[in-house]
């Protein structure tokens, strides 16, 4: 029987072409986008993580006073080491840019300080060679682990890799295994390096670092031991940063916690993510919405043929079960495009995504998705199809066998219950996607502080193993002097870090002759190592005081700028000539203008300014003002560079405004998505005011043709038929404000300086909607106006 | 077979009440055949849904051998109505997207016979009708004779006791109609019941007897 359903349903899906491929479409593009998004949301945010037990592997964060999350200090690490019983393993690790030498051209690669016990904790099984583990690797070893990615590029997947000495950041280490490429937790690394110590080193130095409580500089990994509750795991690391937190000035305040890896990388992105999902599910319920409207309609037109099956013995239940069939074959056949829709759609948005956007690698279309896709297409066939199909399976056989269906104001009611849904839903998502379109360009017109323009950044990273503070000083001096002689780079200075990069410092904003602060009202700021030059380089204003010089050397006395913002620490006296504790004393010489660091929406924080050649790090970059390109800078740099060291690579090079664009990429992703979504809803709405408003003209002919014999005009009729489509449009519209400002309450934490009832948007979009209904009814109104009265009434 | 007592149908216009039928009484034995005739708005197709079980917004009592349909669910009427009743319809009504086969073989898959056993009932009355070969055509690509000898073959296929025919020539020229009235005589002859409703005396004749009405009042019966 299911079987004779499914052909009768194919063969009158194929008898109404153009009804069919007009569903297809619709249903094609809202499984398809559905099943796109998906499968991003599937990859970043659902899928476990590749490993045994992944949900046992904890991100381990210091909590401090202030609430804020922070790294881990060495002192504090091997606390937690000795004292941690819940946990069958605990690594710590630190990001690095390694410099790979010794087998021709060295290479920059992305690279990973690591414990011990890092793969005890990610238990990967290698595909060559083994990984390091604590029982059986001590620190010190010299071995490391590469990825899959680096053995086929940089030794063309030889086998004879492991056991090969290759020099990495100057340090001779030996390859002892190859990791696959699913590796890449909780960041892509292409190598992991055993660490010389039982803590990851320092760019600091490792001696003042070893006992130390103060530099936090590196992240810590865990994995709850087989049995333990992960509750168990996150009382145990409270309770131990609680009491070293009693057991220690400078902790007073913070504590440690953990949070599960895979929820703790996505934590930024999961509410995007799922407004994302909420939004094409939108789009998928206008498509069945739509498609509903068109078996209504459709329905209506085969009211004799389900009047006489009801006469020759089909009960209800069996029409409903032929009509749910038809709903859901057309569905499937739907879905395979569909399908073919979400591949494309996957590509797209992979390729537009930012790159950093936490566990893209992991999105992929699997039976996972497969299956989705398949369950969301049957779904979909019995929500679209299940009102049609209740409605017309109770036919009046009476009236349906005479008029063959002529008539019926219910049934062309409900449909208009279906247009109205679409529009206060297309709504919804226009008033969304109108949300942050504003707030993605009020951020993207946010004055950083810095210039933006005409400003060149280059990465100059150095080897730890060869430079040390003294040698990386005279570094950056040599490249910064023949950069400062090249025309082409004559306005350059020296920074740490660059804006919106991640990397930060931070410091305690102690002014020497205050009293001491308790630990939650301590304030930290950022910290920038600079060389003179910076401020005229980056637009930085000079408010007061005076900017760093060729006077204020390694020997000279410790000077700082600070700014703006950071004024306010000073209990109203003037700062300049004032000292702050770092240790030593550093006093302050000028105050300069806030620049944002972090982000665009984030507030400048108070900010310190050190010369780099008295806060030196291994991470110094160039800023180039010019206007002769990045390429010509990126060439200048290298010369410079190589003049002084032949073998070191310079790092990225990116300008400042692509600095900014990538930072604002997750904002700018999500709102082309859900523009784009909103644009697909606003046709799909269009679509459907115009069925209704087509098929209802198609029934009202006679009538509309006894109006004109009586004398209407045809603007009369005109005007009637386009005021139906907009009564039908308004009320949508009315509802859908109504249900935008609840649903964008959920995306209240997306916007920046925008309020989620924002007036304007809601007003505007709503005219818009109404244009493009008006625009919809427009055709089938011009065809009202030409019913001829004769033909009309001849047919009745 | 059949007991009308005082069936009665009427739709209500706010506080107004209009009759389509108003108590009619008749019986209809087994192997009649009954013309039921009158003017248009006589309520002769309303009688005749009432009969056929389509209609179910009538009071009085309706006897089908010994069941009381006007006490019986839906359920159990479509039951009923499936055993023993087959309708032909003034415009054929044959479902356009089926074949002739399959318009045939569609009261039966709605009663749940079994696919070897209906292919045999198909082949059966194809081969009775003479229209094996058109088994496979639309309706559109017959003469309105021959959609109506199909529409007559679904309506006998399941073996009805009782046919309802609503004005089964009135869409047919004179010798087509002809036709089909003989093959009501021929299946009467073989023992089915026949109701038709009629506006042609000439097709009256070919039954036993005729119920007239008027206004919804039965105001002859011979």
């Amino acid at each position: 029987m299911l079987v004779q359903d499914i052909r009768y349903a194919l063969r009158s899906l194929l008898r109404a072409p153009g009804f069919t491929v007009v569903a297809l479409i619709t249903l094609a593009l809202g499984i398809g986008g559905t099943t796109a998004i998906f499968s991003i949301v599937d990859g970043v945010l659902l899928r476990p993580l590749p490993y045994s037990d992944p949900g046992r592997i904890l991100r381990i964060n210091r909590i401090g006073a202030n609430g804020g999350l922070d790294s881990f200090s060495a002192a504090d690490y091997r606390d937690l080491k000795k004292a941690a019983t819940s946990f069958a393993a605990i690594a710590g690790y630190r990001s690095d840019i390694v410099d790979m030498t010794g087998r021709g051209e060295p290479v920059r690669i992305n690279g990973m300080q690591t414990t011990a016990a890092f793969f005890d904790v990610f238990d990967a099984a290698p595909l060559l060679g083994r990984t390091y583990h604590e029982a059986t690797d001590k620190p010190g070893a010299n071995l490391a682990v590469i990825n899959e990615t680096v053995w086929k590029q940089q030794f063309g997947s030889n086998p004879a890799v492991i056991g090969t000495q290759v020099r990495l950041n100057g340090t001779p280490t030996e390859i002892i295994g190859v990791v696959p490429e699913f590796l890449r937790h909780p960041q892509k690394s292409d190598v992991w390096m055993l660490s010389p110590y039982d803590i990851p080193t320092s760019p600091f130095g490792m001696g003042d670092i070893d006992g130390s409580r103060d530099v936090h500089y590196f992240n810590v990994v865990a994995r709850i031991a087989r049995g333990r509750p992960l509750i168990e795991g996150q009382q145990q690391l409270k309770s131990i940063g609680d009491q070293i937190a009693r057991d220690h000035q400078g902790n007073a305040g913070s504590t440690f916690g953990g949070e599960p890896l895979a929820s703790s990388m996505v934590a930024n992105v999961r509410t995007a993510m799922f407004v994302l999902l909420g939004a094409v599910g939108f789009v998928l319920l206008i498509a069945c919405a739509n498609v509903a409207g068109l078996l209504i309609a459709r329905g209506a037109a085969r009211r004799r043929e389900l009047a006489v099956r009801t006469a020759l013995g089909a009960g209800r239940g069996r029409l409903m079960r032929q009509l749910l069939t038809e709903s859901v074959v057309l569905a499937l056949v739907g879905g395979a495009p569909g399908m073919l829709v979400a591949t494309w759609t996957q590509q797209l948005l992979i390729s537009l995504a930012p790159e950093n956007l936490p566990r893209l690698a992991d999105v992929t279309l699997d039976w996972r998705i497969a299956f989705f896709a398949v369950v969301a297409t049957i779904v979909v066939g019995i929500l679209f199809g299940i009102t049609p199909a209740l409605q017309s399976s109770r036919p009046e056989l009476n009236a349906d066998l005479k008029d063959g269906g002529r008539t019926g104001t219910a049934r062309t009611g409900l449909r208009n219950v279906m247009v109205v849904a679409q529009v206060a839903l297309a709504l919804v998502l226009l008033i969304g996607a109108g949300l942050m379109l504003t707030s993605f360009s009020r951020l993207r017109s946010v004055d950083p502080g810095f210039r933006v323009t005409e400003v060149v950044t280059v990465e100059l990273m150095l080897p730890l193993a060869r430079f040390n503070d003294e040698q990386q000083r005279n570094f950056y001096m040599s490249v910064l002097d023949r950069l400062q002689a090249n025309p082409v780079t004559a306005n350059s200075a020296m920074l740490f870090p660059f804006p919106f990069g991640g990397a930060n410092a931070q410091a305690s904003l102690d002014v020497i002759g205050q009293p001491d602060r308790p630990p939650e009202q301590q304030v930290s700021a950022e910290l920038n190592s600079i060389s003179p030059g910076y401020l005229k380089a980056s637009g930085i204003r000079l408010l007061r005081g005076r900017d760093f010089d060729a006077n204020d050397g390694p020997k000279s006395p410790a000077a700082a700028l600070i700014s703006e913002s950071a004024i306010k620490e000073f209990g109203g006296k003037d700062p300049i000539g004032q000292q702050l504790d770092m240790g030593d004393p550093i006093t302050i010489v000028g105050i300069v203008s806030d620049a944002r660091r972090r982000s665009l929406d984030a507030e400048p924080r108070p900010a310190l300014y050190l010369p780099y050649t008295q806060f030196v790090l291994p991470y110094m970059g160039v800023v180039v003002r010019s206007d002769r390109g990045a390429a010509a800078v990126a060439s200048a740099v290298k010369t410079a560079v190589a003049q002084i060291d032949p073998d070191l690579p310079i790092g990225d090079v990116k300008t400042m405004e692509q600095i900014i664009e990538e930072s604002t990429g997750e904002p700018r992703f999500r709102s082309f998505l859900i523009a784009s979504f909103a644009v697909l809803a606003l046709l799909l709405a269009a679509v459907g005011v115009y069925g209704v408003i087509s098929f209802t003209v198609t029934q009202r002919v006679p009538e509309i043709g006894v109006r004109l014999a009586l004398g209407a005009s045809p603007r009369q009729v005109f005007t009637q038929v386009i005021g139906q489509g907009l009564k039908l449009a308004a009320t949508g519209v009315v509802l859908g404000l109504v249900a935008a400002a609840a649903a964008t309450t959920l995306v209240r934490g997306l916007l920046f300086n925008t309020s989620a009832t924002d007036p304007v948007v809601y007003g505007s979009l709503a005219a818009l909607l109404l244009a493009m209904a008006a625009l919809a009814c427009y055709v089938p109104a011009r065809r009202a106006m030409r019913v001829d009265p004769m033909t009309a009434l001849r047919s009745e | 077979m059949i007991r009308l007592q005082n069936i009665e149908k009427s739709y209500r216009h706010g506080l107004s009440q209009t009759f389509v039928l108003r108590r009619v009484n008749a019986e209809i034995k087994q192997g009649d055949f009954v013309s039921i005739m009158g003017p248009s708005g006589a309520g002769k197709s309303t009688l005749l849904h009432i009969l056929g079980m389509h209609d179910s917004a009538w009071t009085g009592e309706y006897w089908l051998h010994d069941d009381p349909i006007h006490q019986l669910s839906a359920k159990d009427r479509m039951r009923l109505q499936k055993q023993h009743i087959g309708f032909v319809f003034q415009s054929y009504h044959l479902l356009d997207n089926l074949t002739v086969y399959e318009n045939i073989d569609l009261p039966l898959s709605y009663r749940d016979v079994k696919k070897a056993e209906r292919e045999g009932m198909v082949a059966d009355i194809l081969d009775r009708f003479n229209i094996v070969g058109k088994k496979d055509l639309f309706p559109n690509q017959l003469s309105g004779g021959q959609q109506q000898l199909v529409a007559i073959a679904r309506a006998v296929v399941a073996k009805p006791s009782l046919i309802l025919a609503d004005e089964p020539t009135g869409n047919l020229h004179s010798d087509q109609g002809k036709e089909i009235m003989e093959l009501f005589r021929r299946l009467n002859d073989a023992g089915t019941t026949i109701v038709q409703v009629t506006h042609s005396k000439e097709n009256a004749s070919y039954g036993k007897r005729v119920i007239n009405l008027k206004d919804g009042w039965i105001v002859d019966e011979n």
